[in-house]
């Protein structure tokens, strides 16, 4: 059976079932987002008005049976944060149920008329619509808990929080881990608020008896996810021991800081004095300390890297699932609170109410900058969100994000690009990262520009890492690989074998081919990937983007940032050669 | 006589009597390069991963650049497991030596590791 397209239409609470138009056949997970976003809505309309859309996808191989570490379910939509064209995508249950039920996509649109909540029920024989009376106002942790009680197959539940509900800007858009907790976000730009707009409090997914996914060459597909897999397990990194499952992405932390390049105290310094304390190995030796959590925890089912960790209290039970490098950097080195269990306490709040990490911790950093509260103020810290809570008018300002609150309280040190913040890569000390996150129509993203084979990439070791020279068309061809990755369904921490391990990156191209019905060399990732960053930088040219909003924060270009005393330095006509090719 | 702060970060740490982290302060000989500290830890070249000096890379998974720099008296150094990944887009323009530079222009610096992926991870 060939995929569809599955159309909920909120304002009067109908669906319908769409053959996939032949124009969109060939992408999935952020290709496809991407591709109707800029096809069906108006790139100047307001975000939370009823022509915003919200479309979900998961990835091509997501669903297929046994491709290692390919939960990624990617969501689109005009971001209320940016003003731009968004893709965020996720862990997590929903990208395989949704591909076993068959669609490719699913977009929601339009807006009740009688201004109610609901929540959808999606199975093989369609959507149910039904009141969402009665979560509306709770956490996300409860709304999980509520469902899987309601329903006995385990389903998938994409829900939001309060901060959704009330349309905020950092509102995310939360998906169930295989414990059913809330662990997992498609959190960037905003999406929750897009999904509270369409008066959505939880979708959720049972894809039992679903028909599964098509495999159109069997052989080439199990032939590249054999190689794939062989190349993940045998990575340093990525391998069962290796540093992404005893450590998590939280492995970062000290490198990073040892490095010169970690975001302290709101973008002010590049190290902080304890970054070991909220580091991967902290947690590893709370995990093991308190005899609770765990360390190589997966987010999806299938995947074997497990980067994943579930944090314990202080009595070893489980608190919160995951202390990511980013949440931790967020509410820890960039606040300056070196507390790993007020910061555990801080990504649960946000876990609860629905919100971005990254954003929700810059906001807090922004807020502390302001001289509202000291740097270090954990306690305080951890009090900002009983007003997010109690929707006060500072919880209201808090929730809409870093620039809004830079706004209410004086800040000239913003580091976002794009109305969206930075994560925990300090441009100023890691030059490359900077291009990608300046110019990138996503907003200031990390994820958006990953590296992957340079034999591929073409532009093996002939960057000069300490001149501004060729970063320009590097940051480029990471960016299209990356959109690219995020189309597969396949997580982006496959980009270390497959840097390293030429068979693995074959193996990718081969299971995407298998499933697409097209030969290996049929599938070229960066063209692909090029393809996607153009329909979405045209996208945000026509809802009004120009080179001059490719711009890191003024505030970079004249403050040192120790140790180095570096300042971003980067030619602002360097930067508009990365989508030149277009514009 | 050099004091030596170093931090040894991952499963390395077991050289520095830690599980996770380790955190040492040690007296070297007067001219103590590199090369001299991992053998006074007794740490096999083949387990370490990236090493910085004062915020400074000197080395990557594979390579041996660093092996005959100086070091001085108050210096820092940080050593990571060869586990500890680190995307290139995120150490795409940060501070190297100048003999890592050279080293990785020739051993293509994309690459997340430069040690043979088939060999085993310790003398």
């Amino acid at each position: 059976m060939s995929k569809q397209i599955l159309r909920i239409n909120m304002a009067d609470l109908s669906y319908k079932y769409e053959k996939v138009p032949k124009k969109w056949s060939k992408w999935a997970g952020r290709g496809l987002t991407s591709t109707i976003v800029a096809e069906e809505v108006e790139p100047t309309c307001h975000p939370l008005g009823p022509n915003n859309k919200l479309v979900i996808a998961p990835g091509w191989v997501s669903g297929t049976p046994a491709a290692p570490s390919s939960g990624r379910t990617s969501f689109g939509g005009k971001s209320p944060l940016t003003g731009g064209i968004k893709e965020s995508n996720s862990g997590g249950l929903s990208s395989q149920k949704i591909a076993k039920l068959g669609l490719a996509a699913i977009i929601i649109e339009g807006t009740p008329k009688d201004e109610k909540w609901y929540t959808l029920f999606l199975n093989k024989d369609g959507v149910k619509f039904e009141s969402a009376d009665n979560i509306l106002g709770k956490g996300m942790y409860q709304v999980d808990e509520i469902f899987w009680k309601k329903y006995p197959n385990e389903p998938a539940i994409i829900g939001i929080g309060p901060v959704g509900e009330k349309k905020l800007s950092n509102a995310g858009i939360s998906i169930n881990d295989p414990e059913n907790k809330p662990g997992r976000y498609a959190g960037r730009g905003g999406l929750g608020a897009v999904m509270g707009a369409r008066g959505v409090k939880a979708l959720v997914v049972d894809d039992t008896d679903g028909p599964g996914v098509d495999i159109a060459d069997m052989d080439l597909f199990k032939a590249g996810r054999k190689k794939l897999t062989d190349a993940i397990m045998s990575h340093d990194l990525t391998k069962p021991g290796g540093g992404l499952n005893l450590y998590g992405t939280n492995v970062l932390m000290n490198i990073i800081n040892e490095a010169g390049g970690l975001p302290t105290r709101n973008f002010s310094a590049g190290q902080f004095e304890g970054a070991a304390k909220i580091s991967g190995e902290m947690i590893a030796e709370m995990v093991e300390k308190r005899g609770g959590g765990m360390t190589g925890h997966g987010c999806h089912p299938g995947c074997v890297i497990k980067c994943s960790n579930i944090y314990p209290d202080e009595k070893g039970n489980d608190f919160v699932s995951c202390v990511e490098y980013e949440s931790a950097w967020a509410f820890g080195a960039n606040c300056g609170i070196d507390d790993l269990d007020y910061v555990a306490k801080m990504i649960r709040e946000c876990n609860d109410l629905g919100l971005d990490t990254i954003e929700a911790g810059n906001t807090v950093a922004v807020y502390m900058d302001g001289g509202a509260l000291e740097f270090g103020d954990k306690e305080g810290a951890l009090s900002l969100f009983d007003e997010i809570r109690k929707m006060s008018p500072l919880g209201r300002i808090l929730g809409q994000g870093v620039e809004a609150t830079a706004k209410a309280f004086g800040v000239h040190r913003v580091p976002t690009v794009k109305g969206q913040s930075m994560p925990a890569y300090e441009p100023r000390a890691i030059k490359g990262i900077g291009v990608t996150y300046a110019t990138t129509p996503m907003g200031a993203d990390h994820t958006a520009g990953y590296t992957i084979a340079p034999e591929i990439a073409g532009v093996s070791g002939k960057v000069d890492p300490l001149t501004d020279e060729g970063k320009a068309d590097l940051s480029l061809t990471f960016q299209a690989a990356t959109a690219f990755i995020d189309s597969t369904g396949y997580c982006l921490f496959i980009a270390f074998p497959i840097l390293d391990i030429e068979t693995g990156f074959a193996g990718m191209v081969e299971s995407v081919a298998g499933v697409m019905g097209l030969k290996a060399d049929g599938v070229d990732a960066i063209a692909m990937g090029k393809e996607v960053l153009k329909i979405e930088r045209e996208f945000n040219t026509r809802a009004g983007f120009t080179p001059a909003d490719d711009r890191l924060p003024e505030f970079m270009r004249y403050e040192k940032l120790p140790p180095h005393d570096a300042v971003w330095t980067m030619p602002d006509e360097d930067l508009d050669k990365v989508y030149s090719w277009i514009d | 006589m050099p004091n030596i702060n170093v931090t040894l970060y991952g499963d390395i740490a077991s050289y520095g009597a830690g599980k996770h982290i380790a955190i040492m302060d040690l007296d070297l000989p007067d001219g103590a390069v590199i090369d001299t500290l991992l053998q006074e830890i007794s740490l096999p070249s083949t387990e370490r991963g990236y090493l910085f000096v004062n915020a400074v890379l000197f080395d990557a998974p594979g390579l041996y650049a660093s092996k005959d720099e100086l070091l001085q008296n108050g210096d820092h150094i940080g050593i990571f497991s060869i586990r500890h990944m680190w995307p290139y887009q995120y150490r795409d323009g940060i501070h190297m030596s100048e003999a890592l530079q050279i080293a990785m222009e020739e051993s293509g610096e994309m690459k997340n590791t430069y040690r043979d992926i088939n060999q085993p991870e310790s003398q």
